[in-house]
């Protein structure tokens, strides 16, 4: 289904397209008759027939997707009141004909809060299809959209994959307007703007482009919209298909667009002058520019005591550096460089690796193969299921490896240490890319010794260098050094009341107002 | 165009004009001024002072344009030809015997047996890729890696203090001036090095007025901190081999590294500082490597997003790198080059142009 979704223009031309909205269909003049026969043919959409009595009887109909509109409101607020109500009216009855019905209806009978006039055929599609109600008055081009959205939705719960210990306990959800309401009462000022669009020709999915006036500077928004508007496929199902379409290097293994299902987390990213993109139908929010020590921060480091964080932090940038390279450096050491391990432990090693009849680098290999398959297979099971699959993985598999002779003990804890440092890392993305380079790493450890090493970490630095997300250098306030941001929020974070101007990393329009007062 | 800040002009050039100087400075000053090689070295590096702000006086009258490109101007076109091509072949040479002497320092300490092809075509690699880059992306490469260098060498100089010999620090200038003199010619072509990339490098500087008063002291700034950083080195060796071992030894800074032990538990750290010797390396070689590229530019006008034009000095690179064997004959080779090509070129090239230039002016003001 997924690829039948996202079939682009090519294959198009041999095959029946669907319709779509860029099809010149979308533009015609709008008649109850077309719509009819462009959506009547799925059991989902509803048409509600009923006269209207005016100087003339009026036909009219109601179009509806059932499961996606408040039908109470439509029965109270429309139906009974166009149906019943109207006849009370004598006045406006005798005004009433299917040219002045939809301006009546709006201005003094209708009181649903959300209308208004639309005369293409493409927009009535639309709001149809988005939830809303549409009628129609005989064949005339004229219909009304009354606001009547409404469908099961999930509460607002914490997220999973990003808990706190300290901090709100709400998250995201799939449903657009939760999540922009979510961010309009964090931040209560007329600056923040939420900008709508559609993409997918197909899909039509609704996405809301936000920040905050001023502080976001208006060519990151501008970069945005133009990359999103750019984009052109059939269904967005998930935030994801955006990033992909958005980032800067699509061949880089990091990250470029920070995402989260937190509302604080986005709320403060605003605030530091970043623009968000809310997808419809995930809880997932997309922020950009990202740079890399964005992904070593979590939300907690702001809501726990500055000294407490520096520690914390401490720890996260030691432990991605132990999960990215501690297997290559047991891999180097034990292979080109047992000089710089002190001899008692040279000869533990050494002892350890007697019965192992491979060479260090496919004893790594194996067993970080190992870890990798454990932990995918861990992910998508069951919690409680998940965690039997972790114990199985490290106790048994471990313990038989290191007695079956296939790995030494040495090399058993290296991998625990390196599983166990990977989950300091609070961006899944970014853990995803330390995992991912710690093969080719690997590699080189086990070819070059540090040589290789060297060549692994200063191409990555090279890579890493050389990458922007929106005009932001990657690994800025390193390179290019902001000495403020860097000393302020970066490998520490000073406290609250200290930090009285915003880090001048995104360069935001007003840098000297203070942010984080 | 591409433009870098006052910040990383200032670590791009502490981060060239350092390069692998640490490994012969010491060795070089030692053999013309023995115990008092480390009174040789900040005199040595400022002698690019003046260089420098010559060059810094023509950019300011030629905005946009390299002093190849002004001494086609102000020496003629043919003339400023014939530099640019001695400009190319002395960088791609002198970029060549660096990219040998990587090989040759990790074989000679940590990993005899890779073959010398891994190492040179690892770094080159790694030129290429940020030569491709452009000068932005080396700039900042150079603000991750050069602070990590000087704490290299602060580390290596910390724990040698426990080795130190303090007998050999003195007689404190025991023979009189002359070996310092001596000593001090002998290593002044690194601060030339330095000034031939400045030669190339002035088109990607900003150009307002505070940046270029930033500018001048970015030149002042990396040739102390880089002038103090070697007279460490060098000091350290001498007090720790004495002035005769320093002499002997092609890679002192190695030997260091090799003796290194904390708390009588890790020694044997080199291969671990040979980690961040790389680095310097990969600056060096690569900003050789940009110089050649810009006297392309400037002389064969090649375009710049062109990967053939890499791969093509990359291999010109690595052909040059196989033709001195290491050791004692590649030292011999780099110190000749720096001896009779790097500095007198430089000398009479920057002083030509500059000279030219302030004869013009005058001339047009009578």
């Amino acid at each position: 289904m997924l690829k039948d979704l996202t079939v682009r223009t090519k294959s198009r031309k041999i095959r029946q397209a669907p319709w779509t909205q860029t099809d010149a269909d979308g533009e015609k003049p709008l008649s109850a008759s077309r719509v009819r026969a462009v959506l009547g043919k799925s059991s989902d959409i509803v048409f509600r027939d009923f006269i209207m009595r005016g100087a003339e009887d009026i036909p009219c109909s109601l179009a509806v997707v059932d499961g996606l509109v408040d039908k109470s409101i439509l029965d109270e607020f429309v139906l009974k009141v166009l149906m019943f109500d109207l006849t009370r009216q004598p006045e406006l009855i005798r005004k009433l004909t299917t040219a002045s019905a939809p301006k009546i209806i709006m201005e003094r009978l209708a009181p649903a809060n959300e209308m208004r006039q639309i005369s293409k055929l493409g927009d009535a599609l639309d709001a149809i299809l988005s939830g809303d109600a549409v009628l129609f008055f005989g064949e005339s081009a004229t219909a009304l959209v009354i606001g009547v959205r409404a469908w099961p939705n999930r509460g607002v719960n914490e997220p999973e994959t990003e808990s706190a210990i300290r901090g709100p306990r709400e998250g995201f959800t799939e449903t657009l307007r939760i999540n922009t309401t979510m961010l309009r009462r964090k931040i209560k000022n007329p600056s923040l703007h939420f900008i709508s669009l559609k993409i997918g020709t197909i899909t039509r999915t609704d996405i809301v482009v936000v920040y905050i006036e001023n502080l976001a500077q208006q060519d990151v928004v501008d970069e945005v919209m133009r990359r999103l508007q750019k984009i052109e496929m059939d269904g967005v199902l998930e935030s994801g298909y955006l990033e992909e379409m958005i980032e800067d290097s699509p061949y880089s293994p990091f990250p470029q667009v920070h995402f989260t299902e937190r509302p604080d987390v986005v709320a403060a990213d605003l605030l530091e002058g970043k623009v968000a993109v809310i997808v419809d139908g995930t809880p997932i929010v997309l922020v950009v520019p990202a740079v890399l020590a964005r992904f070593l921060q979590a939300s907690e480091d702001y809501y726990e005591r500055a000294m407490v964080v520096i520690l914390v932090r401490f720890i996260r940038y030691l432990g991605t550096v132990v999960a990215l390279l501690s297997p290559s450096i047991y891999i180097a050491t034990t292979t080109f460089h047992q000089e710089i391990l002190p001899t008692s432990l040279a000869l533990n090693v050494a002892m350890g690796r007697e019965g192992v009849p491979f060479p260090a680098l496919l004893e790594a290999l194996f067993m970080i193969l190992a870890l990798e398959i454990l932990q995918e297979a861990g992910i998508r099971l069951p919690r409680a299921s998940g965690q039997a699959i972790g114990i199985v993985g490290a106790l048994v598999v471990g313990d038989a490896a290191v007695k079956g002779g296939l790995a030494s003990p040495i090399m058993v804890v290296v991998i625990g240490l390196t599983a166990i440092s990977s989950y300091t890392i609070p961006s899944y993305d970014l853990g995803i890319a330390i995992r991912l380079l710690r093969f080719p790493l690997m590699i080189l450890a086990g070819t070059m010794g540090f040589f290789g090493i060297g060549l692994g970490m200063y191409g990555l630095l090279i890579h890493l260098v050389s990458m922007r997300s929106f005009g932001t250098p990657y690994l800025s306030p390193m390179a290019p050094l902001r000495i403020r941001a860097l000393l302020q929020d970066t490998f520490f974070r000073v406290p609250w009341w200290a930090l009285k101007r915003r880090p001048d990393l995104l360069d935001t329009d007003e840098p000297n107002l203070g942010g984080k007062k | 165009m591409e433009r870098i800040s006052t910040h990383q002009f200032t670590m791009l050039s502490a981060g060239v004009l350092l390069g692998t100087t640490f490994f012969p400075v010491a060795q070089l000053a030692a053999g013309a001024a023995g115990r008092d090689a480390w009174w040789c070295v900040l005199p040595a590096y400022s002698s690019g002072i003046p260089f420098g702000l010559m060059i810094y006086s023509l950019m300011g009258k030629y905005p946009g344009k390299n002093l190849l490109q002004i001494s086609e101007i102000t020496l003629g076109k043919w003339a400023g030809k014939l530099v640019g091509l001695l400009y190319i072949l002395i960088s791609a040479y002198f970029g060549a015997l660096l990219l040998s002497q990587v090989a040759d320092a990790f074989r000679r300490s940590v990993l005899p047996f890779i073959p010398v092809s891994v190492y040179w075509g690892g770094v080159i690699l790694l030129v290429i890729l940020l030569a491709w880059g452009g000068i932005e992306v080396f700039a900042r490469f150079t603000e991750i890696v050069f602070p990590i260098i000087v704490l290299g060498l602060v580390a290596t100089f910390l724990l040698a203090i426990p080795r130190f010999e303090w007998e050999e620090f003195y007689p404190v200038l025991g023979n009189g001036l002359k070996p310092v003199f001596w000593g001090t010619l002998k290593i002044t072509p690194f601060s030339m090095e330095y000034i031939l990339f400045l030669a190339g490098i002035i088109t990607f500087l900003p150009t307002e007025e505070q940046d270029k008063r930033q500018l001048k002291t970015g030149i002042w700034r990396s040739i102390i901190i880089v002038g103090v950083l070697n007279t460490m080195v060098t000091l350290t060796e001498i007090m720790v081999f004495g002035p005769t071992e320093t002499q002997r030894l092609n890679y002192g800074v190695l030997a260091l590294g090799k003796m290194v032990e904390f708390a009588r538990t890790f020694a044997g750290v080199e291969s671990i500082f040979m980690l961040i010797w790389l680095g310097a390396m990969i600056i060096k070689v690569g900003a050789l490597f940009f110089m050649a590229f810009w006297g392309m530019q400037s002389v064969f006008h090649i375009r710049r997003q062109n990967w053939k034009w890499y791969f093509f000095l990359g291999g010109v690179f690595l052909v040059l790198a196989s033709l001195p064997e290491g050791g004692v004959e590649l030292l011999t080779e780099i110190t000749y080059v720096d001896d009779h090509l790097i500095l007198p070129f430089t000398v009479s090239w920057v002083l030509l142009v500059w000279g030219v230039e302030r004869w013009r002016k005058g001339v047009s003001k009578q």
